[in-house]
């Protein structure tokens, strides 16, 4: 087992009366792109910022790389790269200035700098843009050279705080691709979003934050096997009674079902054959339908069961 | 240190902000008063009228002191003899700035404050010095007498108008002293920015520096030295336009003068970290107070009337004693006017200290690198 590079124990921060963080746990190993994933206001952001001594918190205790870390443990930011929520760049610099600033906040010597540099800005795919200003980038090119200028120094960890917010899907899965392929250099990612997609996409191990702690972690696999809910079947432009709908949820394995504006979903439990049962009842009252999908969970199916709200609520 | 500063004036001189304000507008506002008053020997001082009012018994010394006076070569005043009602009237209708009461002891009338009047007062005053001088003489060393006379007749060359060279006086050199005030004061838009974008609490990219592993001493100390450096980079630009493009006649004494532009940056650009290193306060605010402040400093020292510094001197002297702006534009007026270097010097060191208070201050408002929120 790779060793804990991130342990955080019993973290509380407070807020006047609002605590948010609730004696937070986290273990992250070396090599993981953990993913923190969690609705708005969860408490995401503000473990991270304590992470990053950025924010002083009432208890608790964190440890990066073995050692505490506090403000002036630079030996330990000298090892971290961080990719901020809000874009964190210079108008008045260039997208090749940006990413030779902040490079040298961590790299003092030239040379290796530049050669840094060149690397992260071929890694952005910000080749054609290192003269431009941020003012006349997109947004998605915009995300591209705040992620530039956080890991151009290659760091052991890397923390991203929802760095695709606002980013077009083309280059959101640019930005996903490259993490993937920054995880693959030795790089440890730690990747908080509300988009549960992303999460599932790239992270090895996810924690799902909600009110200032997590309600649970484990990989994707093991955060789905966590919950009831097996497969989820939707069927649209459908006409039911409610004697139908009582007769479809005495189906085997259905354990759930919402009918609202003549669209029926169903949620049934792992078992297989699901669809199939459910169409064959149609079928014998003669119900007609529209179109028809079967679903498997998803963590947003984790986050329901668990908390009974939506992700993005 | 020398890659933040070289990054720290790159976006400085990027930006619109601490680029027009401190550089470009002291230079418009420069170009103005050009055109509006010409240039400081252009607008040379006029000779001042006087009244002689003589009485019974009057003072035959002093009216040949006044004789005198009036004859030099750089005919300071001019004088002519009326009866008392008709220097009254035309005292009231300002066609003489004063009248001198020649009796026994001559005195002097004047309707006014202004810098006529003050030389008129300096004639007087000098002649009864130079009188008590001569009744001395004649009580302790008679055979001296006839040069002391010469000495007190040569005492107008003291009251010979000087210019900013050493020369000629004016009082719309007051205007421009008052700006290159104010071109210091608004190094406080630099130091603003500076202060702002090292503070986590108030914005992202503040945070984003806060954690790398550079000192946050180190972020502190490169942003005011770059800050300060482009301060007195823009007075020195503002000095060089006035001197050999608008050809004022700052000619002497620019060892000085750059003395006086160095402390004066030093304390616009404290000041504007200072403000920037308050609290949590909204940016807009911020700018309000800096702006406010330079403004109202600069107004007292007489950017928008020449004869306000005067005013605050009469009425809240102590206003002058810590106004930056009027502390700055009084230095200058100290090497081109008075050449009191005491008072040069007296108000060098006041600017120092103050200076060092505010970096002081905020270098402890900004120093923390862990904040209660974000």
């Amino acid at each position: 087992m790779s060793e804990n590079i991130v342990q955080i124990e019993n973290l509380v921060k407070r807020y006047g009366d609002l605590v948010a963080l609730d004696h937070l746990n986290l273990k992250i190993a070396e090599g993981e792109i953990f993913g923190l994933l969690g609705p708005n206001g969860s408490g995401k952001t503000t473990a991270i910022n304590c992470m990053l001594s950025l924010l002083k918190y009432d208890k608790g205790a964190i440890r990066i790389f073995g050692e505490d870390m506090r403000p002036d443990n630079y030996k330990v930011k000298q090892q971290i790269g961080i990719v901020l929520q809000n874009v964190a760049v210079f108008d008045e610099l260039t997208v090749y200035e940006n990413i030779d600033y902040f490079c040298g906040l961590y790299i003092p010597d030239k040379k290796k700098r530049k050669a840094l540099v060149e690397e992260a800005i071929t890694f952005a795919g910000l080749d054609d843009y290192r003269k431009m200003h941020p003012k006349k980038l997109s947004g998605g090119l915009l995300r591209r050279l705040n992620i530039a200028c956080g890991i151009a120094h290659k760091p052991r960890l890397i923390i991203m705080d929802e760095p695709t917010v606002a980013v077009d899907p083309q280059s959101r899965n640019k930005i996903l691709e490259g993490i993937k392929k920054l995880n693959e250099q030795g790089s440890t990612i730690i990747y908080t979003s509300h988009y549960m997609e992303e999460v599932e996409q790239i992270c090895t191990r996810i924690a799902i934050m909600d009110h200032g702690h997590v309600i649970a972690s484990g990989t994707r696999e093991e955060l789905k096997k966590m919950i009831k809910t097996g497969e989820t079947i939707t069927i649209e432009a459908i006409p039911l009674t409610e004697k139908n709908l009582e007769e479809i949820q005495t189906l085997p394995h259905v354990f759930d079902l919402h009918y609202e504006d003549q669209v029926l979903t169903v949620r049934c439990t792992g078992a297989r054959h699901n669809l199939i049962q459910l169409l064959n009842y149609l079928q014998s009252q003669d119900i007609t339908f529209g179109q028809v999908s079967s679903e498997l969970p998803t963590l947003n199916d984790v986050f329901l069961e668990i908390t009974g709200k939506q992700l993005r609520d | 240190m020398l890659h933040l500063i070289k990054y720290n004036l790159l976006v400085k001189l990027k930006n619109f902000g601490t680029t027009f304000w401190p550089l470009v507008f002291p230079i418009l506002l420069g170009t103005m008063f050009y055109f509006a008053f010409g240039n400081i020997n252009d607008a040379d001082f006029a000779t001042v009228s006087v009244a002689v009012v003589r009485q019974e018994k009057a003072d035959t010394l002093f009216l040949m002191f006044l004789d005198q006076v009036e004859n030099n070569a750089d005919q300071l005043i001019s004088t002519k003899e009326l009866t008392y009602d008709e220097a009254c009237s035309q005292l009231e209708n300002e066609q003489i700035s004063g009248i001198y009461v020649v009796g026994e002891t001559p005195s002097l009338t004047v309707s006014a404050s202004g810098i006529p009047q003050s030389i008129l007062q300096s004639v007087l005053s000098s002649y009864e010095t130079g009188k008590t001088t001569i009744r001395t003489i004649v009580r302790t060393h008679p055979s001296g007498l006839w040069a002391g006379i010469r000495q007190m007749l040569n005492r107008q060359e003291l009251l010979t108008e000087v210019s900013l060279g050493g020369r000629t006086i004016n009082g719309n050199a007051q205007f421009f002293y008052a700006l290159i005030a104010m071109a210091c004061l608004y190094g406080c838009f630099i130091g603003f920015g500076s202060a702002v974008s090292l503070q986590a609490n108030i914005t992202a990219l503040a945070a984003r520096r806060c954690v790398t592993p550079t000192h946050k001493l180190k972020l502190i100390l490169s942003e005011q030295i770059s800050a300060f450096l482009l301060g007195y980079f823009d007075v020195i630009v503002l000095l060089l336009y006035l001197r050999y493009i608008l050809k004022l006649d700052f000619e002497g004494q620019i060892g000085r003068m750059l003395l006086i532009s160095f402390l004066g940056s030093l304390i616009g650009v404290s000041m504007g970290i200072f403000v920037g290193s308050l609290g949590k306060m909204k940016e807009g605010i911020k700018i309000g107070i800096i702006l406010g402040i330079s403004m109202v400093c600069s107004f007292l020292s007489g950017l928008m009337n020449n004869t306000m510094k005067d005013l605050v001197e009469k009425n809240a002297p102590f206003l002058n004693r810590i106004n930056p702006a009027a502390l700055i534009s009084d230095a200058f007026y100290c090497i081109n006017v008075y050449d009191d270097m005491g008072r040069y010097y007296r108000n060098l060191i006041t600017l120092a200290l103050m200076s060092v208070l505010l970096v002081t201050a905020s270098f402890l408002l900004i120093r923390r690198e862990s904040y209660d929120s974000i």
